[in-house]
Order: C-alpha cells, then sequence, then structure tokens
C-alpha cells in the first residue's frame, strides 16, 4: 500500500496537496462537486479581523498562461467566518488552515487569538498580499518586520504557525530564516508575483487596481527556485506553490524540498483539479516506483 | 447541479457578421464527479449524473425548448477554448433534454471565441454547466416583456422559448447597432409580439410601448448603457425588470471573487457568477 500521509509542522495530512488560500473560497462551492476531504487540507480565502469589501473591478486579467487578479483580501471576517462558514467545513473532514491577512500588527494577533480557540488545524499567515496597501505585504518585504509580526502572533496563537512569503523580495531565504527564527512552524511560497496589464488600444490598466498578483504556470520556474533555495536554508517545512496544475508539477515542488504542495489557479481553470492533480500524483508515484510520497521531499540529484 | 461536460460540436454556423451559432452535445461527466460525496450523499438534482447516450449527426435547430430538469434560460456555460487560459462565460441560449444538446450564440470578441468558432464538428472540447441563477421563474397568465441589445438576445431567445406557452402576452424588444449583426429575428418572432431596431435606441420603443401598457415584470441583457436606461424607465413606471450582467471570470463558480458587481447601498460586491448573471435591477449598480 503506497503511503500519501505528510505530517506538516505536526498536523497529519491525508496527503500532500492543499487547496491555495483564494481560489477556494471557504469550500462551499467545490463541494457540489466533488468531496472536498480529498485535500490533504485546504487554506480557505485569506481572512482579516474586520470585513473587508475588496477592490473594484475588473479584478482579473488573463495573461500567456496565467492570471493576474486584485481581488483585495475580500471577506466577510474572522467572526463571521468562524461562525457561518467553519462548522460546515469542518463536519466535511477536511484539513483546515485559516489564512490571516491584516495591516497592523494588532490586527494580525487579534485574527489570530480568535482562530486559536477555533477548530481550525493551522495558521498561515499572510504576509505577501499584493493587491491592498494594507495587506499586509509591507511586513512580507523585510526581515525585520516579517519577524515582528510572526513574534506576535506566535504568542498568542496555539495552532501550528506558518508563514506566507512574498516572491516580490529582494532574497526570500532572508525573509524566511527571519521568521523561522521569530517562530513559525511551516512556511509556505509563493504568493502571487506582483504585475500588471494594460489594454493597447484604451490606454488603460486592464485592472482596475492598476496591479495584480501574478499566477499560474506563467510563475511556476520562479516559484520552485524560490522553494528549492528556501528549503534548502531551513529547520522547518516549506509548503511549495506557484502554477501547479498537474500531479507532476506538485512532485517538481516536493523534489525541489517541499513537504507540502498548494495548487491555487488549477482550481479556477479546471472545477475537478483537486482530486485530478491528487490522481496524478498518485500514477506518477506508481510509474516511477515510489512507495511514500515522502521520498520525493528534496530528493533533488544534482550531479 | 452543475458538471464538467466533454461536449462534442455537433452544429456550427455563422449566423451573422462575426456571430456563430454552436451547438454541443454532451457527452460525458468528469468521472470524479459523479463519484458520490460520502458527507453528502448522492445528489437527486442532478439530472446529468447519467452517461449519456451519443446522437449521431447534426441537430436541426428548431426544437429547442426549456426543459424541466435541464439548464434554465438566463443560466450560463463555461467553454473551455481551445488556445486560451481561463475559460469563457457563455449564455445557454437553447437546450434539448431529449439529446443533450445545448446550443451558444457566440460573437467573436477576440482570441478565445475565435478559437470556439474554428472548432468543426466531431470536435470535443470541456464545457462546465448549468453556472449562475437563471431568470425568475414567473406564474402563468402574466405580460412579460423582453428587452436586447445585440448579442444579449442570446439568453432570451431561450427564456421566450419557455415563456412562449405560459405567459399570457410575451413582447420581445429586440435592439441591434447595425443591419450586419442581427439575428434571430424570425425565432423571436414566432414566440413573441415582437419589435426590431436597428441603429437606434431600444429603449425609446421600449419607454413609447410603457406609456399605454403595463407589464409584470422586464427581463433584459445587453449593453450596460442600455440596461441603465432601462432601470431608469422601469423604475419610473414601478415595473419589476431583472437585468442579466457581464463581468470578466476566473472560477465561474463562486470561489475566487474576480467576478465583482456593485452591489446598491453598503452591501459590497457581489459574484456575477454565482450570485447573478441574472440580478433584480434593485439589487446592483449598473454603470
Ligand atoms: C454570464 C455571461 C454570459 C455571456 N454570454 C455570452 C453569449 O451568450 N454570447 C457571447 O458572444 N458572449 C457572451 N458573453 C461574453 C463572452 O464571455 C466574451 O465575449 C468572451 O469571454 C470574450 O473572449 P475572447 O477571448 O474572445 O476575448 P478577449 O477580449 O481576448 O478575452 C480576454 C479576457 O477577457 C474576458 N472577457 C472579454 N470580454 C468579456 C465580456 N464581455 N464578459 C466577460 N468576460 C469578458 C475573457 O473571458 C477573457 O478572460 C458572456 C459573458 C458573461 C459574463
Ligand atoms: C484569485 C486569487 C485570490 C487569492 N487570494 C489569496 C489570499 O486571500 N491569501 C493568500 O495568501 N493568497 C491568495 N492568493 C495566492 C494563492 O494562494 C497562491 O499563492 C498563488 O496564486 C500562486 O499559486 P497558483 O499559481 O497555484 O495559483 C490568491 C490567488 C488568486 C489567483
Ligand atoms: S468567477 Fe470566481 S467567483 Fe465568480
Amino acid at each position: 500500500m503506497k503511503n500519501m500521509s505528510v505530517e506538516l509542522c505536526g498536523v497529519k495530512l491525508k496527503s500532500p496537496l492543499i487547496a491555495a488560500s483564494g481560489t477556494f473560497g471557504f469550500g462551499r462551492e467545490y463541494d457540489e462537486f466533488y468531496n472536498i476531504s480529498a485535500w490533504g487540507a485546504i487554506s480557505v480565502k485569506g481572512l482579516t479581523d474586520e470585513p473587508r469589501v475588496g477592490n473594484p473591478p475588473p479584478r482579473i486579467a488573463e495573461t500567456a498562461s496565467g492570471i493576474l487578479n486584485s481581488v483585495g483580501l475580500q471577506n466577510p471576517g474572522v467572526d463571521a467566518f468562524i461562525r457561518d462558514e467553519l462548522p460546515r467545513l469542518v463536519a466535511t473532514g477536511v484539513t483546515v488552515i485559516a489564512n490571516v491577512a491584516g495591516s497592523t500588527v494588532e490586527s494580525y494577533t487579534e485574527a489570530a487569538r480568535k482562530l486559536s480557540d477555533s477548530p481550525v488545524a493551522m495558521i498561515e499567515l499572510n504576509i505577501s498580499c499584493p493587491n491592498v496597501r494594507q495587506g499586509g505585504a509591507q511586513f512580507g518585504a523585510s526581515p525585520e518586520e516579517a519577524a515582528r509580526v510572526t513574534s506576535a502572533v506566535r504568542g498568542v496563537c496555539s495552532r501550528p504557525l506558518m508563514v506566507k512569503l512574498s516572491p516580490n523580495v529582494t532574497d526570500i531565504t532572508a525573509i524566511a530564516r527571519a521568521v523561522q527564527d521569530a517562530g513559525a512552524d511551516a512556511v509556505s511560497l509563493i504568493n502571487t508575483v506582483a504585475g500588471m496589464a494594460i489594454d493597447a488600444r484604451a490606454r488603460r490598466p486592464a485592472l482596475a487596481n492598476i496591479t495584480g498578483g501574478l499566477s499560474g504556470p506563467a510563475i511556476k520556474p520562479v516559484a520552485l527556485r524560490m522553494v528549492w533555495q528556501t528549503a534548502k536554508c531551513l529547520r522547518i517545512p516549506v509548503a511549495g506553490m506557484g502554477g501547479v496544475m498537474t500531479g507532476t508539477d506538485a512532485a517538481e515542488f516536493m523534489i525541489a524540498g517541499a513537504t507540502a504542495v498548494m495548487a491555487g489557479t488549477a482550481n479556477i481553470t479546471d472545477v475537478m483539479a483537486g482530486p485530478r492533480i491528487l490522481r496524478e500524483l498518485e500514477e506518477f508515484l506508481d510509474e516511477n516506483g515510489i512507495e511514500d510520497v515522502n521520498e520525493l521531499t528534496g530528493s533533488l540529484i544534482l550531479n | 447541479m452543475p458538471r464538467d461536460y466533454s461536449a462534442r460540436l455537433v452544429f456550427n454556423e455563422c449566423i451573422a457578421e462575426d456571430i456563430v451559432e454552436l451547438c454541443f452535445e454532451l457527452t460525458e461527466a468528469e468521472p470524479w464527479g459523479s463519484a458520490p460525496n460520502p458527507a453528502r450523499g448522492p445528489s437527486p438534482l442532478d439530472p446529468f449524473y447519467k452517461k449519456i447516450k451519443r446522437v449521431q449527426g447534426a441537430c436541426s435547430l428548431p426544437g429547442f425548448g426549456a426543459e424541466p430538469q435541464g439548464p434554465n434560460p438566463g443560466q450560463f456555460a463555461h467553454l473551455a477554448a481551445p488556445g486560451v487560459f481561463l475559460r469563457r462565460p457563455v449564455s445557454i441560449a437553447g437546450f434539448r433534454q431529449d439529446e443533450n444538446i445545448v446550443r451558444f450564440i457566440v460573437g467573436i470578441a477576440g482570441e478565445g471565441t475565435r478559437n470556439l468558432a474554428a472548432k468543426r464538428p466531431g470536435e470535443t472540447i470541456k464545457i462546465l454547466l448549468p453556472l449562475g441563477n437563471p431568470f425568475p421563474s414567473i406564474p402563468s397568465g402574466r405580460n412579460i416583456w423582453l428587452v436586447s441589445g445585440g448579442l444579449g438576445v442570446a439568453p432570451l431567445l431561450y427564456l421566450a422559448k419557455t415563456l412562449s406557452g405560459t405567459a399570457r402576452e410575451l413582447r420581445a424588444f429586440m435592439g441591434f447597432s447595425d443591419e450586419r449583426s442581427v439575428f434571430g429575428v424570425e425565432e423571436m418572432r414566432e414566440l413573441s409580439e415582437m419589435t426590431l431596431d436597428v441603429g437606434g435606441f431600444i429603449t425609446d420603443k421600449v419607454s413609447g410601448a410603457l406609456a399605454s401598457a403595463r407589464p409584470d415584470a422586464v427581463f433584459s441583457c445587453g449593453p450596460l448603457p442600455m440596461m441603465g436606461a432601462l432601470k431608469k424607465i422601469c423604475a419610473a413606471r414601478g415595473v419589476p425588470l431583472y437585468v442579466s450582467l457581464e463581468e470578466r471570470m476566473g472560477c465561474g463558480v463562486g470561489a475566487c471573487l474576480v467576478c465583482a458587481c456593485a452591489a446598491r447601498g453598503a452591501a459590497g460586491y457581489k459574484r456575477v457568477c454565482r450570485d447573478g448573471p441574472v440580478f433584480d435591477a434593485e439589487e446592483v449598480v449598473i454603470s
């Protein structure tokens, strides 16, 4: 019997595949298509302490092999999530990761404190949303600020803490080391790559927010490189993402050093992406005579 | 319940300049999709679980009707057009339950729709449907008006088909910007009392008609300026108006929040794909 389960900072996941935040809502919609507990876990849409309405439309632009989005953390707030969404989500049997964003250290700690008392399995601290000025990216851009918000949340949070890193920095490993030292139990990367699209005929930006975050296959090489560099220099595990569309993509991230893999944009282009990628990853293991998916992690051959 | 289908193109015909009518036979739902969800059990609502028999040859166009279980008028589908990354949302313009054939009317607007129009009968694409909320169902014996601009008539042709037997009076106001883009006129004329306008403002015809008659509801799909003007006209006469809106989409199922349209008052944004695409005109900002 093949082993598909992994352990991510003390949380046992039935597979290494996690739905990436912001592409899976609170699981409600995809639950109509398949049993969402097929995922190892799902990371819910980014939550803030107070509700947020998000950015004006258009919020999406298609690019070569990817999309730019500028949703801007639209969410009902942590309290409404815990009250209206979490009980149903937990009842499906899926492991829930709460993705948390904020504008001040206090707004992060307040949200994390409330979630610590809820049945979420883990908190993913989003210090990397490129789409709102008050979205936490200011914390993700410097090692000192990243460490400051991580240790503050660590102090109030009884759940395992994963910090989601931005690729829009000069040296992602410096940020990763800083959050590890500040008490993070894992890191996830990468969030979207800051980008822009222009409608030449109208001479206007394609997104109302002017800039947005790039995701999908277009960013996969950037993501793989960053996962590889980061995993090499950390003690804590890495959840890798960026353009994972197939089971082989997921295997590549694990080989680069990831313990778990997230898929985001894949859900947007293929409503059945979760179970499909999982099936493909199992097929990949079969074809390559691998008994335990954990064998892939960090198995890159360099000579 | 929506499902992702393999769909075989059975009909492709140009019906106006840069406008094609495409009919697809839904063959098989994604196999994972039919796996029952133990947490929820099999869904009796799902008319599409079964594998569907294949039909031979092209469909004949007449006979697209509303089917009790099928996708309803106002709902849309998400088509995986070749050569582009995202799916393309297109209104369902007809459905034949007996043969599982779904009809679309597609205007060539860019690469995705151009590649769709270039598909040949026999070729297969993925289509996710039915998505979104349909036009509200109306008790029989009412007076209903349909108002369209350009391609917006596509979902209204399907709606007219379902209402023609049950409405007391069905009137359609069809506006087109020029002669070359006119289509669906004969079909609509058979189903309703039809007013055509080419090159002018269809809303002028509607306000003229409203001077001497008052429908129970107006259903509309078309360019935003047209629907904005219609909202004012209907509000002034106290006539309920339902509009079908468009916005750029990602997932099409309500999860990614990119298809935002402004809700009235302080209610933030609604999702066009899930809360719409058909809205009570009073609920949304049309601009
Ligand atoms: C609910 C709904 C129903 C629709 N029904 C029909 C229909 O029945 N017939 C029809 O011809 N068209 C319909 N449209 C518009 C159709 O989706 C666009 O014309 C099409 O996506 C354009 O794709 P493209 O690649 O040819 O153009 P491009 O401009 O190259 O597309 C670039 C991107 O913008 C998006 N986009 C461009 N125009 C629109 C638009 N008007 N609305 C939403 N997204 C857009 C595309 O999906 C794509 O992601 C509908 C749109 C919506 C939202
Ligand atoms: C529409 C959309 C919304 C997103 N919202 C969030 C969010 O709320 N919080 C977050 O941490 N990441 C968010 N992301 C980033 C994804 O979780 C992921 O990091 C990124 O898209 C790269 O992975 P992918 O290429 O598989 O999509 C969002 C991405 C998309 C496309
Ligand atoms: S397109 Fe994803 S929520 Fe509407």
